[in-house]
């Protein structure tokens, strides 16, 4: 179990996460979803003590990292795919990784074998793909056989086969009641991954919820509706909690209401409705929703799908 | 990314595809089994220290370097006493060097194993950040101190042998060819021994400089640019600045102490020799012991 308490991190004038409070609990697989620069990688190098907390704490299993017996039999992880002298073999690597536990060749040859890497393990790093760099930084998570894995964007890089592989490995990871926290920026690897998720954005816990919650609860539900009096239903279903957008000249989407209570206002005063769709928001629009105030670089590609300024007027 | 594509078919790297039971994993909740002991992450530092090919190679030319300057200095050595057969100016500055020059051919080289060793030192610190190593190695030894002091110790103790065995091998080179001139080395003479134990002590505190600079600056060229100021910049630095200040000061630099430590007799403008040895033990604390700190401090 990690366990974060008002954990902050400030670089400089820079505030890279600002006093975030998270659970993660053994026997599931808990995504860590935010996008580019929110504030994920530096919370796992907290959670790994290379990263000194500006306030706050993290505990794995109840005490920091430093002051376990044998961290690499707690607590593997892979950081960075370049966690590795570039000039050494993969199987020097782990093998002087090894060393520091006295855990045996045989758990070397295991990992290695487990990773798919024993036919390049003889060579140096530095001549990996982004792909073996990643398998080779899942070999370095395991080689303790520890109760709590944390793989940060460990599909990175690697190949359709490989993301199936790290897809499975973390499912039957935490079937065996390890902790399992897993960083990524892509809504849709999480939601085939994940059972729990956390969401950040800008240093900030936005959700925390099973990743059911994030699909139904906060994702609104939002119903697409024709009709050849916009304005007038508009002006109909207008109040708190609702929203409303004229996308086209007889198109609205209405958020806040549901389809029958559309219905039931169009029909009391005479509206002719020709659709009524209800919209499931998908975990990316979930995503998209949540974090949209949240993105740290917005891409123009981002910024053009949200038209409201720009289109709306 | 986000690909759906389920390829059932093996790899060509091996048929763990879609295979959910990766080797044996006992997962039951905390530890059982050793840790991070000092003799264990020592262990692993002597693993990583000797699986790097450009480490071996330093080690290597460290070897061929003082062997080949042990043997140009007998040499030059030899020639300059045969000369001095002939030549009474020559035979006086000989005797006005105490007759001590023929002892100091094999660790003629020292002054570029000093250098070579004190850049491996920076280059085996400053490369764990360079190339992100520091991260596996710290989430191994999260308490950090170990790692640095295991490392420190292979660092020390690989430069001392190293200087001390190619010190004696530049004698053994070395006594032949100064034979062939009439003259005679001993290498067994006390002189010879102290000058063998004291600049191989002085290449490995040079190393441990350099580590520490390595663990400060966690950059390559800045690490042995800045071992190069102090040991090769300084010196004449302070000799070009006039003023009595400096002229004190650079009896006080660490290149300046092996001097007075191997001297039979106190060279004039240079400390004594226990002020030497403190004042070089001073050089290796204090900085080992700020890199030391800052590296339990600083984010990795």
């Amino acid at each position: 179990m990690i366990e974060a308490r008002g954990l902050t991190k400030v670089y400089g004038d820079k505030t890279a996460v600002a006093g975030v409070d998270f659970t993660v609990e053994a026997g599931r697989v808990t995504g860590f979803l935010g996008p580019n620069g929110a504030g994920k990688s530096t919370t796992m190098r907290m959670i790994m003590g290379l990263d000194r907390p500006t306030s706050g704490t993290v505990t794995v299993n109840g005490a920091p990292l430093a002051r376990h017996t044998a961290p690499l039999r707690d607590v593997g992880a892979l950081l960075d795919a370049k966690a590795v002298h570039t000039s050494r073999s993969a199987y020097n690597h782990l093998l002087a990784m090894a060393a520091t536990h006295s855990i045996a060749k045989k758990r070397v040859h295991e990992v290695i074998e487990m990773t798919g890497l024993a036919e390049v393990a003889k060579k140096k790093v530095g001549g990996f793909s982004l792909g073996m760099g990643q398998r080779l930084g899942i070999a370095a998570a395991l080689l303790g056989d520890p109760q709590t894995v944390i793989l940060d964007e460990p599909v990175n890089g690697l190949d359709p086969e490989g993301v199936v592989w790290v897809r499975n490995l973390v499912k039957y990871l935490a079937s065996e009641g390890r902790t399992v926290f897993l960083s990524s920026h892509l809504m849709s690897e999480m939601a085939v991954t994940a059972d729990h998720l956390i969401v950040i954005g800008r240093g900030r816990i936005i959700a925390d919820a099973p990743i059911q919650e994030i699909i139904t609860g906060k994702g609104q539900v939002r119903t697409r509706v024709r009709t050849d009096q916009p304005d007038q239903l508009m002006h109909l279903l207008a109040g708190t909690g609702v929203s409303l957008e004229l996308q086209d000249n007889e198109l609205l989407e209405v958020s806040g209401l549901d389809p029958r209570q559309i219905a039931r206002a169009a029909l009391d005063s005479h509206v002719m409705i020709y659709e009524l769709t209800p919209l499931k928001a998908s975990l990316e629009e979930a995503y998209m929703e949540l974090t949209k105030d949240e993105v740290e670089y917005h891409s123009l590609i981002t910024t053009g799908a949200v038209p409201v300024e720009a289109g709306g007027n | 990314m986000s690909s759906t594509i389920v390829d059932p078919t093996p790899s060509r790297r091996g048929a763990h595809a879609g295979d959910p039971l990766p080797g044996k994993l006992s997962g039951n909740g905390t530890s059982t089994g050793p840790g991070p002991s000092f003799l264990r992450v020592l262990n692993s530092e002597f693993i990583k220290f000797r699986t790097l090919l450009s480490t071996l190679i330093l080690l290597g030319s460290t070897v061929i370097v003082m062997v080949g300057f042990g043997a140009l200095s007998a040499w030059g050595t030899g020639q300059f006493s045969e000369a001095a057969t002939r030549d009474p100016q020559a035979a006086a500055r000989i005797a006005a060097q105490g007759g001590d020059f023929v002892v100091a051919v094999p660790t003629s080289g020292i002054a570029f194993a000093q250098l070579i060793l004190g850049s491996l030192g920076v280059l085996l610190m400053s490369s764990e950040f360079t190339t992100g190593m520091a991260r596996s190695t710290f989430a191994a030894v999260p308490r950090r101190i170990p790692a640095f002091a295991a490392k420190l110790v292979v660092v020390v103790l690989t430069s001392f042998l190293v200087t001390a065995a190619s010190t004696l091998a530049a004698g053994f080179v070395s006594v032949p060819i100064l034979d062939n001139y009439g003259l005679d080395l001993d290498l067994a003479s006390s002189q010879s021994v102290k000058l063998l134990i004291v600049n191989s002590i002085y290449v490995a505190a040079v190393a441990a400089i350099g580590m520490a600079l390595g663990t400060l600056i966690r950059n390559s060229a800045g690490g042995i640019m800045s071992l190069v100021g102090l040991f090769f910049v300084a010196p004449i630095a302070f000799q070009l600045i006039p003023g009595d200040f400096f002229v004190e000061a650079r009896k006080y630099l660490p290149g300046n102490t092996v001097d007075p430590l191997t001297a039979l007799d106190h060279v004039p403008d240079t400390l004594e020799a226990w002020q030497a040895g403190l004042v070089l033990g001073a050089w290796v604390v204090l900085p080992v012991l700020l890199a030391g700190f800052l590296l339990k401090k600083r984010d990795v």
